[in-house]
């Protein structure tokens, strides 16, 4: 990981003495910075060419508890595309308030508005302070750590069964009369309203948050005049499970389930970005296996591929290609009974684990493997004849919904979106993770920025994806049977790591670190106090998130039609942006 | 840094006015299709027509019982965790609660052991034996967990996937149903998955060679089910 270089973090000390730089026990230096003075030093990051911190990765808050004062503290993850660096910035959140950071990227607009919903930080000088996820008039802050992890129970919903029929269910398996709060229909009315406190044209479309062209439960609003949005917003949350806080209490092998169910179309991806990041905090990442790294890499590309396809069929089949639906998930399926064979499950794998896999490939996997990836671009090619130079497709991709480079930057998107705008970030290449250093592949870039463009870099990228299977397939040809799968720690008294997890402590200290998943850069931000079998705060940087905020800029001025291409080529998937 | 430029005019052609005059992209899309019409029908007929799961599925658990195929060290377990030696056909759990401790939703398992009522001067006094082993398997994950930490193999992940029911007690399972499923399991497949340690066995197979409807959308093609890796295991030498 690319950490600033300690030479330039101590420029800035001597140069603005309100800098205190230090050192985390895992090795990161951050810097504290006074909240006063942060808009001032953040504007010289960002626009200094020794610097030039320009891409928002992420900015969130801590809890250090009641007992404290100033109880929270605010962390801003930020990336230099000129040095390929990482920076971490903190600052306290005295009076429980943070400048906001929406004048330098409009991109932290949504991640102050999830840390006021979770945490009750005010942001001064935010456009439009409203809740995130949960509803108006939801009372609390749950991610705060005196919020208890089963909720408030406070609400009477006894069953139907119960009412009508007169069942006697209480006191039966998790049945209970009482639930934690839920919105009413005036709550939802008075969540809606204020998403938009003014209106700039005549008529309010709401799209979701039920409907097959969103992918899941996304509520649009749409400030239309005539065919054209003036005004959107986004009410997500509907799918939000709390997935942080869960992590914050549970061990880190079983927090890897949970994993599975946030982008659960490629599951895969995000047990690899949460295991690298525990792995990069115990300092185990470099020595994990040789065997175990090649079998993630291959893994993981397959499960891109198998993400894509899903993609193409629904976003073609959104525009009107019902065919392109069939095709996909023919070879999808194909992945899926490899993936079954493999890990013993289709959909939820968890298959990776801290320390490597939890079981060798079984015998005809590679074969398998092998046969899928040979034919696959002969039948990529096939799907291609059918869009790629389609008038119709032409028509509803080029030209539509532009993102520029800085949008890129301002938003902190990333993945295929940010390619197609011309910005060759990719983790995989930057931090080298797993096998990815010794496989050769390229970054496909786009020209525009426009759907077409993002539509053309994931086909280039299922190419590349099928082009690092195959290298990962031969070299794992030339591992024995006996070699390891799992890392064995040199002194099993320091470090219990086992696959089945249990007593496993990751040290005090944080780590930030993320793989490119289909969706974006998933990062994760773990942040222990002292070492502990459950971690202090677990952020979950999602890539889906952050790229469907640019949504609500790229469609205003187009027409309402352009708003499911958009959608579809910007591909965020809810169980990941809710989380 | 490997970089590939895409875009229309860079990795693509714009269409030509022939195309465009004679719709060749439409002819072109109607050949890919019109060439898919002519091959085999790939989906599996269910429910006349069902898959075999994989060997490695997680299915419904099961609770393994004394078949002779305990791991060496079974015995030490027991004489630690003071249970009563258990008869073949009794069941291997020896209350010892780590699955529960390694499962993401330890409260969906209720392990209970109770001291054997027999006289003072039996061998068995003073012994314990399994009492309860309900698992609530509608708050499972089947994420694998709980079986990788059994230390006497003795819960399982089976193939049954069906867990369709009215009612919401049905998905409790007790230890008597929970131990039928993993005998029928182990007839069935057993030798398959296990090795006669009750470890997995290496040569585990992708798929079930005699899973007929998986190979219609491999479109009749099934791997020969060779070791992945070159290297023998007599000359294998641990790599780095
Ligand atoms: S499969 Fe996972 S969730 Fe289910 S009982 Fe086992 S450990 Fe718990
Ligand atoms: S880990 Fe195995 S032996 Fe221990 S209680 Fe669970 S099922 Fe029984």
């Amino acid at each position: 990981m690319s950490w600033i270089s300690l030479d330039k973090a101590k420029g800035l000390e001597s140069k603005f003495d309100y800098v205190k730089l230090e050192q985390s026990k895992t090795g990161i230096p951050y810097i504290e910075v006074p909240k006063e003075k942060l808009i001032e030093f953040l504007k010289f990051l960002k626009e200094d060419p020794n610097y030039s911190f320009k891409m928002f990765i992420d900015w969130t808050v801590i809890d250090h508890g009641q007992k404290e004062n100033p109880r929270f503290q605010g962390v801003l993850i930020l990336f230099s595309p000129d040095h390929q660096e990482r920076v971490i910035i903190k600052s306290w959140a005295t009076e429980e308030k943070l400048p906001s950071l929406i004048e330098l990227w409009p991109g932290a607009k949504w991640a102050e508005r999830e840390a006021w919903d979770m945490f009750g930080v005010r942001y001064e000088g935010h456009e439009n302070l409203v809740r995130m996820f949960m509803w108006e008039g939801y009372p609390y802050h749950p991610l705060r750590k005196d919020f208890p992890i089963k909720g408030y129970e406070e609400v009477e919903l006894p069953s139907l069964n119960e009412v009508e029929r007169n069942d006697q269910l209480e006191g039966m398996f998790n049945y209970s009369r009482m639930h934690t709060a839920l919105p009413t229909l005036e709550d939802l009315e008075r969540t809606e309203k204020i998403r938009m406190p003014r209106k700039k044209a005549q008529v309010v479309l709401n799209w979701g948050p039920l409907h097959p062209g969103t992918h899941g439960t996304i509520w649009f609003l749409l400030d239309l005049d005539g065919e054209y949005v003036q005004q959107c917003d986004i009410i997500i949350g509907q799918l939000h499970r709390g997935v942080e806080k869960i992590a914050e209490n549970i061990g880190y092998q079983q927090f890897i389930p949970y994993t599975d169910r946030m982008d659960y179309i490629a599951s895969i991806n995000e047990n690899h970005a949460y295991v690298v990041a525990a792995e990069k905090m115990l300092g185990i990442h470099e020595k994990i296996p040789e065997k175990a790294k090649w079998i993630r890499t291959m893994m993981a590309e397959l499960s891109r591929i198998n993400s894509h396809l899903l993609w193409l069929g629904t976003y073609a089949l959104d525009l009107g290609a019902l065919t392109m639906f069939l095709y996909t998930f023919r070879e999808r399926e194909k992945i899926m009974d490899i993936f079954e064979g493999i890990t013993g499950a289709r959909f939820t794998i968890n298959y990776f684990r801290i320390g490597g896999v939890y079981a060798d490939l079984p015998y005809g996997a590679l074969e398998a493997i092998e046969h899928f990836i040979e034919d696959f671009p002969q039948r990529l090619s096939d799907y291609e004849t059918l869009l790629t130079r389609n008038r119709i497709w032409l028509k509803r991709n080029k030209d539509v919904c532009v993102l520029t480079q800085q949008d890129v930057y301002d938003y902190g998107l990333t993945g295929a979106v940010a390619r197609a705008s011309g910005v060759p970030y990719d983790l995989r290449k930057i931090d080298k993770y797993d096998a990815y250093g010794e496989v050769d592949f390229d970054i496909p870039i786009g020209e525009v920025g426009d759907s077409y463009d993002r539509y053309l870099v994931r086909i280039e990228e299922m190419r590349q994806s099928a082009k690092i299977v195959k290298q990962c397939i031969n070299r794992l040809r030339e591992f024995s049977e006996d070699d390891p799968y799992f890392f064995e720690p040199e002194d099993p008294k320091k470090l219990k790591i086992s696959i089945d997890g249990r007593g496993l402590k990751l040290p005090e200290g944080e780590m930030y670190a993320g793989t490119d998943n289909p969706r974006g850069e998933l990062g994760f931000y773990i942040y222990n106090k002292k070492a502990a079998i459950k971690p202090y705060r677990v952020r979950i940087r999602s890539g889906a998130f952050y790229n469907l905020q640019v949504f609500t800029k790229a469609i205003i001025g187009r027409p309402i039609a352009d708003a499911i291409t958009l959608l579809s080529t910007i591909d965020p998937v809810v169980g990941e942006t809710d989380r | 840094m490997g970089i590939k430029k895409v875009g229309l005019n860079r990795n693509v052609k714009p269409q030509t006015l022939t195309e465009k005059l004679f719709f060749l992209d439409f002819m072109k899309g109607l050949k890919t299709t019109i060439k898919h019409l002519f091959r085999r029908v790939v989906t599996v007929d269910f429910p006349y027509e069902v898959t075999i799961p994989a060997i490695r599925f997680r299915g419904v658990h099961g609770l393994r019982n004394v078949d002779g195929t305990e791991p060496p060290d079974f015995d030490s377990w027991i004489k630690k965790l003071k249970i009563k030696p258990p008869e073949k056909g009794e069941t291997r759990c020896i209350a010892c609660k780590f699955c529960q401790a390694a499962c993401p939703v330890p409260e969906l398992f209720t392990i209970k052991a109770e001291k054997l009522k027999v006289p003072e001067d039996h061998p068995h006094h003073g012994l314990k034996v399994l009492a309860v082993f309900d698992m609530d398997l509608s708050k499972c994950m089947f994420c694998g967990l709980c079986t990788q930490a059994c230390p006497t193999d003795c819960i399982i992940h089976t193939d049954v996937y069906d867990l369709s029911s009215y009612t919401r007690r049905s998905w409790v399972l007790h230890k008597e149903d929970l131990s039928r499923i993993a005998d029928d399991f182990i007839a069935r497949r057993g030798k398959e998955k296990f090795d006669d340690h009750s470890k997995w066995r290496k040569d585990q197979k992708i798929w079930p060679e005699y899973d007929y409807p998986r190979t219609k959308i491999w479109e009749g093609w099934m791997p020969s089910f060779l070791p992945n890796y070159k290297k023998s295991q007599s000359n294998g030498e641990a790599e780095n």
